[in-house]
């Protein structure tokens, strides 16, 4: 065997379990969702792929039916919670509207705020955008309980508009920073051409500059999705009885045992939205968009 | 078609001043170059007139209409810029119609003047695609042709051609001095080739540091440099200026280098042990292998120099050589064998020999 052949096999040996690494906790989590309580919990062998498929966990989890008419052949009965108490529908819709509307909200905020950190003199503009990074430096547990506290007064406590502004808030930092990396790879010469061409500064943004950073904008709104997807702390100390999905699977934890099946059903379900949000603008996460605009 | 004018115009950055009380007058339908080395003021002075930089102190005026207060989207200008500037996002036909559509002018219209751009730029079949999709040359057409469909009172271009290769820079000069013949445009050019400058402008607007050194037609701050740094800045290659003293020997004034003996033209008022720089352009050097007292043309002793290196262009050669200690250079348009290390015989055309005072580096 030539070296050539040795090096191209051992890439290909390395990137191959690479991806297994990355891929395996996934696909556990997958196959759990559709094995009956007999193979997730078996003390004498680790059940890989030999058993019954079913699909009771998604049903009790995601459509909702009922957990008494799913145990007929498990013989173990796990959690004390009621009926209903592993119906995830309403965290799916309430997770979906907080994400959605916290991600629409923290994009466009950012969008406006970074192309004028990126195009506007003013005083204090290079302070600026440390001062609004800075917001991130504190770990969101410090945060908390004075949040808590302002949220009930100002009522919005245990709302969706609560929690939208609350993930709006931790978003807009890194969406700023990102979007204003892209705002500053678009030459200023472009905005000035278009003035002079006669458009005002809103036409030069949203007529030309924005186009430009199409790319930028669909990567930041799937980092704010993504983040407000998957967010924990804010969502379990600011509600009570709206839960999001990462809330809600912490539930099916109960004192007398964890329901693994319906939290891997529900986990992966929760997979899929932010699947699919990405195959819709990853035709735009591209950096190459203003190419063409200057001499390269 | 608009004239503009500069006066007293100042531009400070704090308390740097980067442009000192400039007057600059652009007739109506001139094409007027400002040429300078980088960090001269030329591209400030230019996008102020285009209204993209705050005016510290003066005024502008388009035909006596004072424009420092008017925004640069009402000054109906038309600008080209150096990394093209073009809407990456737009096709070429969209680019160039983008300033109609601002403007709310009727698709007729619109379609009508970018076929019209187009066919004098040559773009007729590039309309549809996009700017990535296109080369160097081509994406500054495009410029170009955003810049001409709005019909404006004046054109300025910000080193437009530096981004091209050398061959295409030759021909989008021509293409842009032709244009401004066809449409007769107040054009304001800003470039830091004294090769564009000579030959594109009526006017050429000599800048250093903020000032203005000599304006004139090319040819004028060819044949008359004010001072040393315009007689250096203009001309490839570079007018050679040596380091002499006025001495005078038996009622003739010369020039002393060394022990030199560079001939002087009498029309000017010099005093014997004056200090000066002369200056005599490559090509006002006469070469030849044969010491011109040969022949009885001069009785003169002759200047001889030591040829370092040839360079043969085609049409001249330009050779490269120790007059003394000193590096110069002289042209000849004749085809006489001379090889590197050759002695050879140097004459200075006395009409043209340009003399500067050391101390001030001034004309004299």
């Amino acid at each position: 065997m030539s070296t050539d052949t040795i090096k191209s096999v051992a890439r290909y040996f390395v990137s191959i379990t690479i991806v297994l690494v990355f891929v395996f906790p996934i696909a556990w989590f997958g196959l759990t969702s559709i094995k009956p309580v007999s193979a997730v919990f078996n003390k004498d062998r680790v059940v890989v792929f030999d058993f019954q498929p079913t699909f009771d966990n998604y049903r009790v989890t995601i459509l909702g039916g009922k957990k008494s008419d799913t145990k007929a052949d498990s013989g173990i009965l796990m959690g004390t919670s009621g009926e209903g108490a592993y119906d995830g529908r309403g965290s799916i819709v309430s997770s979906l509207i907080i994400a959605v509307c916290s991600t629409i909200l923290a994009t466009s905020i950012s969008l406006l705020a970074a192309y004028a950190l990126s195009r506007l003199a003013f005083r204090g503009s290079q302070g600026y955008m440390h001062w609004i990074l800075s917001q991130r430096f504190l770990p969101p547990i410090a945060i908390i309980i004075p949040l808590v506290f302002i949220f009930r007064d100002l009522g919005l406590r245990d709302t969706h508009f609560g929690i939208i502004i609350a993930h709006t808030l931790i978003n807009i930092p890194i969406a700023l920073l990102i979007l204003k990396s892209f705002f500053d790879d678009v030459p200023r010469e472009v905005d000035q051409a278009a003035m002079i061409d006669g458009a005002t500064r809103f036409q030069c943004f949203y007529m030309v500059v924005l186009p430009m950073v199409k790319g930028g904008v669909a990567a930041t709104a799937v980092l704010c999705f993504i983040f407000s997807w998957t967010e924990f702390l804010l969502s379990l100390f600011l509600t009570n009885s709206i839960r999001t999905i990462p809330v809600k699977i912490t539930t099916f934890v109960t004192s007398t045992g964890s329901e693994w099946g319906y939290i891997s059903a529900l986990g992966t379900a929760a997979i899929i939205p932010g699947f699919i949000f990405i195959l819709l603008v990853q035709n735009h996460l591209v950096r190459g968009l203003t190419m063409g605009a200057i001499k390269d | 078609m608009a004239s503009v004018k500069v006066s007293n115009l100042e531009k400070a950055y704090g308390a740097i001043k980067v442009l000192h009380q400039l007057d600059l007058e652009v007739e109506e339908g001139k094409f007027v170059v400002l040429l300078g080395p980088s960090g001269c003021g030329k591209s400030t002075l230019l996008r102020m007139i285009a209204g993209l930089e705050s005016v510290t102190g003066g005024d502008i005026l388009f035909d006596d209409t004072r424009v420092n207060d008017v925004h640069v989207k009402d000054r109906n200008i038309a600008m080209v810029f150096q990394n093209y500037a073009l809407y990456a996002h737009m096709s070429v036909r969209k680019n160039m119609a983008f300033s109609m559509r601002l403007k709310k002018i009727d698709k007729k219209t619109q379609d009508e003047k970018v076929k019209w751009a187009s066919s004098i730029l040559g773009l007729d079949d590039y309309l549809d695609r996009l700017p990535k999709e296109l080369s160097g040359g081509q994406r500054q057409r495009v410029a170009m042709g955003r810049a001409i469909v709005r019909d404006p009172d004046v054109f300025l271009f910000d080193e437009p051609l530096s981004n091209l290769d050398a061959k295409l820079r030759v021909q989008m000069r021509t293409e842009i001095k032709d244009l401004h013949q066809r449409l007769k445009t107040t054009t304001v050019y800003v470039t830091h080739d004294q090769i564009e400058a000579m030959t594109m402008a009526d006017e050429v607007v000599i800048m250093r540091d903020g000032y203005i050194e000599q304006s004139g037609t090319p040819m004028e701050v060819y044949d008359k440099p004010n001072n040393l740094f315009v007689a250096q800045f203009i001309g490839s290659p570079t007018m050679n200026t040596l380091e002499c003293q006025v001495a005078e020997e038996n009622g003739l004034l010369y020039a002393a280098l060394d022990n030199i003996r560079l001939p002087l033209p009498t029309d000017r008022n010099l005093q014997v042990g004056q200090a000066l720089f002369y200056g005599i352009r490559p090509e006002h050097l006469q070469v030849s292998k044969i010491s011109p007292n040969t022949n009885g043309a001069t009785t003169e002793s002759p200047l001889t120099g030591s040829v370092k290196v040839v360079e043969p262009t085609g049409p001249e050669t330009h050779l490269y050589l120790k007059l003394s200690d000193r590096d110069i250079c002289a042209i000849t348009r004749d085809r006489i064998e001379i090889q590197p290390g050759d002695e050879i015989y140097l004459q200075p055309d006395l009409s043209h020999v340009h003399l500067f005072d050391r101390e001030t580096k001034q004309a004299i």
